[in-house]
């Protein structure tokens, strides 16, 4: 079976759905390829620019990206490429009724609270994840809904209190009784933020935490105010309530990452992009350095004049490897990296590792490039983690690199 | 300071085996090890219980000693030991005449050893090569190190016995020849104690050289490293051994729903040299992949090393050549009265090595009751009525999953499940729920995630941790176990433990998991940032 669109677009994750929204925009056809959930089932909806560099936390991302290593995606593709992708990605969140803001000028990264008790470096996120309002507060209330197992109070408060800006705070810890019955074993933020978004589920927040107004100044919950309302809740409860609610950032399950992948998702039909879930690409057909179709499992072939491959790295499938071998998965771009296995990892798990920073070598429009620096293929882009040259978890870069190569790498191919 | 009669010195399956068969003779005994308990090769190795086939050509005398313990360990440790049967097989690359001297060899020692027609082991083990030679089938079984060595520590206390984790020794204090009196340090808490005592027993395995060298004296104890890998499913139901002169890399030994791929045999600097080169690891594929030719695309969980304390009396063989047999040296034949060492030996014919020291400590002390260690179960089977009110709080098989992990524990366990409002499961790979957590972390030996994850198997199935050292730490906390590291060093420490596992395999689906880890940890949790952010 063949198909045939202008725009094939590989991989649902941040990169892979943004790359699909921006070809589109150009009225060209566009195709995407989905194979499992993306990552933003394992990540949240705040885009993490970059937090951290040369291990010290960022003020703000583009004062520090022009020295970041010449072969970082951001250098590659220029910092103000970064600073419009952010621009456009925020109006289209916005129309898409998902708010996400970037600090106020002047202002440094956002501040996010996660279940562990610990703070992270964001660039944009919605206002539900904004924990800015936690340095002037004095008394804190954390919640956690019972037998909800990744979320506990103690642990939360214990680690904040790490924090010198925190050590004076007056926290408190509640736990909400659990509102679904028969699922008790398994409460995750997932399961209450979709309750929540029914009618009986929003009552029943606000019943549990109008007991709390009025004492504390600011609310940590779980993730839970909603899923396609969210933001609707979220803006509600805080008002009838008047006081400033967080949500924390919790492990897979993602709840606010499937928040954005919704939203995504959405907008990506309106705009009339062919979306085929469970493909998996194996192999290309290249003619002369130009890519005529790729092949997916069932031998079905996908042709197209532009291709956008945001597969994701090791996790997602990207990249494969055997013992001191590595390699991009469709066209099997070797990847230059040493034999000696012990020489791709740190010992400290938390340390500088070879295999993170693994990937794809591309040009400024992000087309893979030989090692001595020639085009491979003239109309194959690549855009997020396949792309080698930074570390998503060290810098919390993740969304960030994603979001930018995404949006140039559609952009371009809708321009083609 | 403390008084007692002996002093042990090793918190091994030697060391705690001594403690529970002095303590049932009624000798008063301290045990001392430097960090938890069977931290060493008594968990280090790959779990399985000989019936002695692998023995049989090169030492008969060490197969007949397996068998027979082989038989006392699945009577009186049964919790501990899953009875798999094992397969000796003949490979196309194996010799085909070693067949019949092995066949011959396990006749003489008493291990029943029953040919199988091919056909029939393939249907019995279908990821096997389909081009092997010939099966035999031996008693042998898996067995869990790590509970086997608790389980003995529980009946041990039941009589009395003392144990003092992650207490190092220091010095052995002697006077007019005799020894005096033992002293060791908290690593935790620094603190010093000293211990008089008639006899000192030196079992401390890969460590007992440098015991020997605080009173002076020199042996020839050589660690000897030895890695494995293990994957995360049960390929085989079955122990599989090469029909071969005993090598690397030819033995499987399926546990739960995991199995172990070992071991290797180098020469290793020091005791604690646990260090997995990838080299080790490939070798083992290698060689595993003539067993079982689809092993590469098999997860690996881990690769780890332990150390084989390999005794070698003057002028005698290294490494793999060397004896796999045990030595007791009576140190009064160098001048010095009141101190015994054991080296060398292997985890099945622990019992044996212990019953033997005994007696000849007992003669010494003037102590005339017997061994009673093959007589009496580790642990009593839980009563009915129990089994029974802990499947309405546990999880279905997560009962008698647990009542084996518990032994003595078990009742008090269930007791605290029917407590809570809900005994939550917090490890869903292994079935590890909340009051089993809670019990063990608040035993004064769990003193970091890592030593419940040792007792319960937390985090040791498919998810490696990734989604239950969180929700675990969280728990703990909420129910006010404290550690003496704080629960961002406990869950770093916990991470960092996998992560050296996975190092030398980084490949596939490991690297996959690695990188699932870090996105987890470090990008959604910044558990890297706080380390340098929060204040201790």
């Amino acid at each position: 079976m063949n198909r045939k669109s202008d725009i094939l677009v590989v991989g649902s994750g941040l990169a892979g759905m943004t790359a699909a929204l921006t070809a589109a925009a150009s009225g060209k056809s566009v195709t995407l390829l989905c194979y499992g959930a993306g990552s933003l089932s394992i990540s949240s909806d705040c885009i993490d620019v970059l937090g951290y560099f040369g291990g010290e936390r960022t003020k703000e991302p583009f004062t520090v990206m022009e020295r970041l290593p010449e072969e970082h995606p951001y250098r590659k593709i220029g910092t103000q490429a970064v600073k419009t992708a952010l621009e456009w990605f925020e109006k289209f969140c916005a129309g898409a009724g998902l708010d996400l803001h970037k600090p106020a000028e002047g202002e440094g990264n956002h501040e996010l609270i996660t279940v562990m008790g610990t703070t992270k470096p964001s660039w944009l996120c919605p206002d539900s994840h904004d924990a800015a309002c936690i340095r002037d507060a004095k008394h804190i209330a954390v919640f956690t809904v019972e037998n909800m197992k990744d979320v506990h109070p103690r642990l939360i408060i214990d680690q904040l209190k790490h924090y010198p800006f925190l050590a004076d705070k007056d926290f408190q810890g509640f736990t909400l009784p659990c509102p679904i019955k028969d699922a008790r074993r398994n409460i995750t933020p997932l399961d209450i933020a979709r309750y929540v978004d029914k009618p009986d589920g929003l009552r029943w927040l606000h019943e549990n935490l109008e007991a709390f107004a009025g004492k504390f100044d600011v609310f940590l919950l779980p993730p839970i105010c909603g899923m396609e309302l969210a933001q609707n809740v979220w803006k509600k409860l805080s008002t009838e309530l008047n006081v400033r609610i967080v949500e924390m950032i919790s492990i897979p399950p993602a709840v606010s990452g499937l928040r954005l992948y919704d939203v995504l998702r959405k907008s990506l039909n309106q705009k009339g992009v062919y979306l085929a879930e469970n493909v998996q690409i194996l192999s290309a057909d290249v003619e002369q350095g130009k890519c005529r179709a790729l092949y997916s499992e069932e031998g079905q072939r996908w042709e197209a004049d532009e291709f956008v491959i945001a597969t994701g790295g090791l996790l997602s499938g990207g990249i494969s490897t055997e013992p001191g071998k590595a390699w991009e998965s469709i066209f099997h771009i070797p990847l230059n990296v040493p034999a000696d296995i012990e020489a791709w990892s740190s010992p400290d798990i938390f340390g500088s590792s070879l295999f993170a920073r693994m990937g794809v070598s591309v040009g400024g429009d992000l087309r893979p490039l030989d090692e001595g620096g020639a085009i491979l293929l003239k109309n194959v882009r690549f855009a997020g983690r396949v792309l080698g040259g930074y570390d998503f978890a060290l810098e919390k870069s993740g969304h960030g690199v994603a979001l930018a190569t995404g949006w140039l790498a559609g952009t371009l191919a809708g321009k083609e | 300071m403390k008084h007692t009669t002996v002093v042990i010195i090793g918190g091994g399956a030697t060391g705690i085996g001594i403690l529970r068969d002095l303590s049932m003779r009624g000798v008063k005994a301290v045990l001392l090890e430097q960090g938890g308990i069977a931290a060493g090769a008594s968990s280090r190795f790959h779990g399985l219980l000989h019936s002695g086939g692998r023995y049989a050509v090169k030492d008969n005398e060490a197969a007949r000693e397996c068998i027979e313990e082989n038989t006392i360990l699945r009577r009186i440790g049964r919790e501990c030991v899953e009875e798999s049967e094992g397969f000796f097989v003949l490979t196309r690359e194996d010799d085909p005449s070693y067949e019949k001297i092995w066949v011959d060899s396990c006749e003489k020692a008493g291990i029943s050893a029953a040919p199988l027609d091919v056909k029939d082991a393939l249907r019995l083990e279908p990821n096997l090569d389909p081009d092997i030679r010939a099966v035999y089938r031996v008693p042998d079984s898996s067995v869990d190190g790590f509970r086997l060595v608790w389980h003995n520590a529980m009946s041990a206390r039941r009589y009395g016995g003392e144990m003092l984790t992650h207490h190092q020794v220091i010095a052995i204090d002697q006077e007019g020849g005799r020894v005096k009196a033992v002293r060791a340090r908290n690593l935790i808490t620094g603190e010093e104690v000293c211990i008089a005592c008639e006899m000192v027993v030196n079992a401390a395995g890969s460590w007992a050289a440098q015991i020997v060298r605080l009173v002076g004296l020199d042996v020839g104890v050589q660690p000897d490293r030895g890695t494995l890998i293990a994957f995360n499913h049960r390929f085989t139901s079955r122990i599989i051994n090469r029909l071969h002169m005993s090598s690397d890399g030819d033995i499987f030994v399926p546990h739960g729903s995991i199995t172990i791929l070992g071991t290797t045999s180098f020469k290793a600097d020091r005791p604690d040299d646990h260090h997995v080169p990838p080299e080790d690891v490939l070798r083992l594929l290698d060689i595993g992949e003539v067993l079982f030719p689809q092993l590469r695309s098999y997860r690996i969980l881990r690769a780890f090393a332990g150390t084989r304390p390999l005794y070698i009396s003057n002028g005698s063989a290294a490494g793999r050549a060397a004896s796999r047999g045990f030595h007791i040296s009576d140190h009064s034949e160098e001048g010095l009265e009141g101190m015994l060492s054991i080296f060398g030996g292997k985890f099945t014919t622990y019992r044996l090595m212990a019953e033997k020291l005994c007696d000849l400590l007992c003669s010494k002390l003037g102590v005339t009751a017997k061994c009673r260690t093959a007589l009496e179960p580790l642990i009593a089977d839980p009563s009915p009525e129990v089994l029974e009110k802990a499947r309405k709080v546990f999880p279905v098989h997560g009962a008698e999953l647990a009542a084996n992990r518990l032994g003595d524990a078990f009742p008090t366990v269930v007791e605290r499940a029917e407590a809570m409002k809900e005994n939550t499961l917090l490890c869903e790979c292994e079935m590890v729920s909340r009051a089993e957590i809670e019990f063990v972390a608040n035993d004064p030996a769990s003193t970091s995630l890592t030593d419940v994850r040792l007792r319960t198997r937390l985090g040791m199935g498919t998810c490696q941790g990734t989604f239950c050292s969180l929700r675990t730490i969280g728990t703990l906390t909420e129910c006010g176990v404290s550690f003496p590291i704080s629960p961002a060093e406990n869950l770093r420490g916990f991470l960092q433990e996998r992560w050296k596992g996975l190092r030398p395999a980084l490949w596939g689906i490991q690297a996959r998991e690695m990188e699932l880890g870090r996105a987890v940890y470090a990008a959604t949790l910044n558990l890297d940032g706080a380390k340098h952010e929060q204040e201790k």
